[in-house]
């Protein structure tokens, strides 16, 4: 009887996938909990197991293609009735089997139900070749929208092109503020604009990079928090002598039992413990409400190397203010890890209520981070730097950081983000008590 | 390859280069077919193999295809590795029983016990006024036979090396010439090299419209190509199949999944062939990558004419083929 696997909906916010690699091939065995392929969803790579034991009858996505939720990437045939009804109709018998043992499929992506839903109400039977359909999906254009210009007014690849085009074109209106502005500023512009063309014709050739369902989801999930949430930024400076000096003694004491704290899990612990103090800052937007969160989840942006295709992940730290330094460390140590090598699960990523991007290793002075939502602040680090400081009216060396906070002026207003920042500089500094 | 200058040969040289460097490297190799010995062959293919390899492994037959082929899968089955000349592919058809349901079956039938490690090679197609019967495009009407290889090269440097996997291969091989191309000169290296069954060349790259051929039409295409680049701005990839069984999917595949459109060109007859067949692996496997159904450029359906005219276009051409792009890229 064969089995059909679709394409799982891994994440809250998954509306396709990418089959990255088969672990199987067409014939192979497989047994429930076995991992048969990786898939790239929105926030990461995943493993997708199956739930019967069986054989790859066929394979119908290839590695590489990114189909819709509850799309059929693959047959498995469980070896029963197979010889009662060999040669059975397909849609007879598949049909039968997706609804007796197979998983329910996942409800379409909104997305594209919207463009099914318009072809089926134009009226005569909306003619679109496959691949203008799938491209319209792919960018979320609404195929009623468009004109076909093929034979019986069929929508085909370049009608969707047009419109891709012209939606972007409609989405920028620099041009119309270049001109608002005074005369000479948009000719400057202009000159420079035209010496880089000239310049990149010279020389190296462009390329485009196609998208990964990760750089779709930042470029998605930022524009939407650059657009919707009013951020402003408030910035410390802080001692870091007294977290450098503890850090130090605690790694040498400790170093036989592998423990090795980074300047960053005094940082998350300290951002954890002030949150009892100030319960906003730990809060979402919620429209018409402000959520209050209970659970004090720390999210830890880190970055991908170029050679696993780039990006930006945010592993969260659970109960971060009930976890002791050395626990958050070897959490954030092995998530991090594992987001560089095998790529983390969707609930190693959700339901962070605060996050901290740290810039400090590349020698970072000062920077602001960008809002990752639901949640209403974020915490932008820069070095601990050696540098000229006033300690009680008189000139010394320190090593001082520049924390950052971005927030979210709908739940937290100047003063109340202050006062966390002032909390965690008092933290920070005497950091005996991020050990208690 | 060396980096020496590459000598260029006929087409017929390199067929039979191919034939006699395996029959000096393999002594269960002969040759057979009507005259092919004494008169060096009707289009002197095995010109001076007589003269080297002597009458018991260059055999003149008589005019009995039935009777040769028959001959050739008999010694085939007891271990020899005949190659069987077809004067022309047309000619095949009296000797049908033996290489459609014989060669092709006969290791499936004997259990295993016997191969069939043949050669049927000869020219196909039409483009000569030898008309309507001695026109034959076989590929479509051979190719729906399972258990046989076939091979159609388009140039002189496939013909050697795909000819020589042919004979090293250990099941049976139609392998189609063109009497059109025999005196075609090509770059032919020196030294000795196959070109391994079911691995399709991309002839020309673009992105636009891909067109698959297989054997001489591939070069109607490559002029489409440039007529459609130059005169269109439309970029086509032509991909020249080199062998029909086995097809090489994967490539075709690619390059319809860059480009979504696609035109078939294949000489033969459209109904049930080798054209219909690679529109319906593209279907099934590119569907929704397609931009357009696949387009066919196909003989015309009717008997090859003899009117030089006639005969040009009822066979694909450069024109048709340009027409079928523009139609395919919705240009038409």
């Amino acid at each position: 009887m064969a089995i059909e696997l679709t394409m799982p909906r891994l994440s809250d916010t998954m509306e396709s996938g990418t089959i990255i690699k088969w672990n199987v091939k067409e014939g192979d065995a497989v047994s429930a909990g076995d991992v048969v392929a990786d898939v790239e969803t929105d926030k990461a790579t995943m493993e997708m197991q199956v739930y019967d034991d069986g054989t790859v009858s066929r394979i119908v996505v290839p590695e590489g293609k990114t189909v819709a939720v509850g799309t059929l990437i693959a047959v498995i045939d469980d070896g029963e009735e197979s010889a009662a009804a060999p040669a059975a109709p397909a849609a007879t018998s598949t049909a039968a089997a997706s609804t007796a043992s197979a998983p329910p499929p996942a409800a379409p992506a909104p997305a594209a139900s919207v463009s099914r839903g318009a072809a089926i109400d134009a009226g005569p039977r909306m003619r679109v070749s496959p691949v203008a359909r799938r491209l319209a999906d792919e960018h979320r254009i609404d195929l009623a929208s468009i004109e076909g210009s093929g034979p019986a007014g069929r929508i085909v690849k370049q009608d969707v092109l047009g419109a891709i085009e012209n939606r972007t074109a409609a989405a920028a209106p620099p041009t119309r503020i270049e001109t608002a502005v005074a005369l000479p500023v948009p000719a400057a512009r202009a000159g420079i604009a035209a010496s880089t063309t000239a310049l990149s014709a010279a020389g190296r050739p462009g390329s485009e990079v196609a998208l990964s369902g990760m750089r779709q989801t930042i470029a998605r999930r930022l524009v939407e928090s650059k657009n919707t949430i009013p951020h402003y930024q408030v910035t410390v400076r802080i001692d870091m002598d007294p977290v450098l000096a503890l850090r130090k003694d605690l790694n040498a004491q400790l170093a036989t039992q592998g423990v090795k704290l980074s300047v960053n899990d005094f940082i998350v612990r300290g951002c954890a413990v002030a949150m009892a103090e100030h319960p906003f800052m730990n809060a979402s937007w919620a429209g018409d409400r402000i959520l209050l969160h209970g659970a004090v989840n720390i999210g830890v942006a880190v970055a991908l190397s170029a050679e696993r295709g780039g990006g930006l992940v945010v592993p969260t730290i659970r109960d971060a203010d009930r976890k002791s330094l050395r626990w958050i460390s070897e959490e954030t140590r092995e998530l991090a890890e594992k987001a560089r090598t095998k790529g983390l699960s969707a609930e190693e990523m959700s339901d962070s209520t605060f996050t901290i991007s740290n810039l400090g290793m590349f020698g970072v002075e000062h920077f602001t981070a960008v809002i990752n939502p639901p949640n209403s602040a974020i915490l932008a680090c820069g070095a601990a730097l050696e540098q000229p400081v006033v300690r009680n009216g008189v000139l010394a060396v320190g090593h001082e950081m520049q924390a950052t906070l971005s927030l979210d002026h709908r739940v937290i207003d100047g003063a109340m983000g202050a006062a966390w920042l002032g909390t965690l500089k008092d933290l920070l500094e005497h950091p005996a008590t991020l050990l208690v | 390859m060396s980096a020496t200058a590459v000598r260029e040969i006929e087409f017929r040289d390199a067929l039979r280069e191919a034939m006699s460097e395996e029959m000096r490297r393999d002594p269960k190799v002969f040759l057979l077919g009507e005259e092919v010995a004494e008169y060096d062959g009707a289009y002197k293919v095995s010109k001076g193999m007589l003269a080297e390899f002597g009458p018991r492994r260059i055999i003149d037959t008589p005019i009995s295809e039935n009777g040769f082929a028959g001959l050739g899968i008999g010694a085939a089955m007891m271990g020899l590795r005949p190659i069987v000349e077809f004067m022309s592919w047309s000619f095949s058809l009296v000797a049908a029983d033996q290489i459609l349901n014989n060669a092709p079956k006969m290791l499936y039938m004997s259990g295993g016990q016997f191969g069939c490690p043949i050669v049927f090679r000869g020219n196909d197609g039409a483009g000569g006024q030898l008309g309507s019967t001695h026109s034959w495009c076989v590929e479509s009407l051979y190719a729906n036979v399972p258990g046989l290889k076939m091979a159609i090269p388009s140039n002189p440097y496939d013909a050697k090396g795909l000819l020589k996997t042919a004979i090293r291969d250990a099941d049976p091989v139609f392998f189609l010439e063109s009497e059109r191309m025999l005196s075609m000169k090509g770059e032919v290296p020196e030294e000795e090299y196959l070109i391994p069954f079911g691995q399709a060349a991309i002839r020309r790259t673009g992105e636009d419209c891909t067109i698959v051929s297989f054997g001489r039409p591939v070069h109607f295409a490559m002029e489409a190509a440039e007529t459609l680049a130059a005169e269109d701005g439309i970029e086509c990839e032509v991909i020249d199949g080199r062998t029909i069984r086995p097809l090489d999917l994967d490539t075709i595949v690619a390059s319809v999944r860059k480009t979504n459109r696609c035109v078939v060109v294949d000489q033969s007859w459209s109904f049930a062939s080798v054209g219909s067949e690679v529109a319906a692996q593209i279907s099934e496997h590119c569907f929704d990558d397609l931009d357009n159904h696949v387009h066919r450029v196909h003989a015309d359906d009717v008997p090859a004419p003899y009117a030089s005219n006639l005969e040009q276009e009822m066979l694909p051409n450069p024109r048709k083929i340009r027409s079928a792009v523009l139609s395919a890229c919705y240009r038409a």
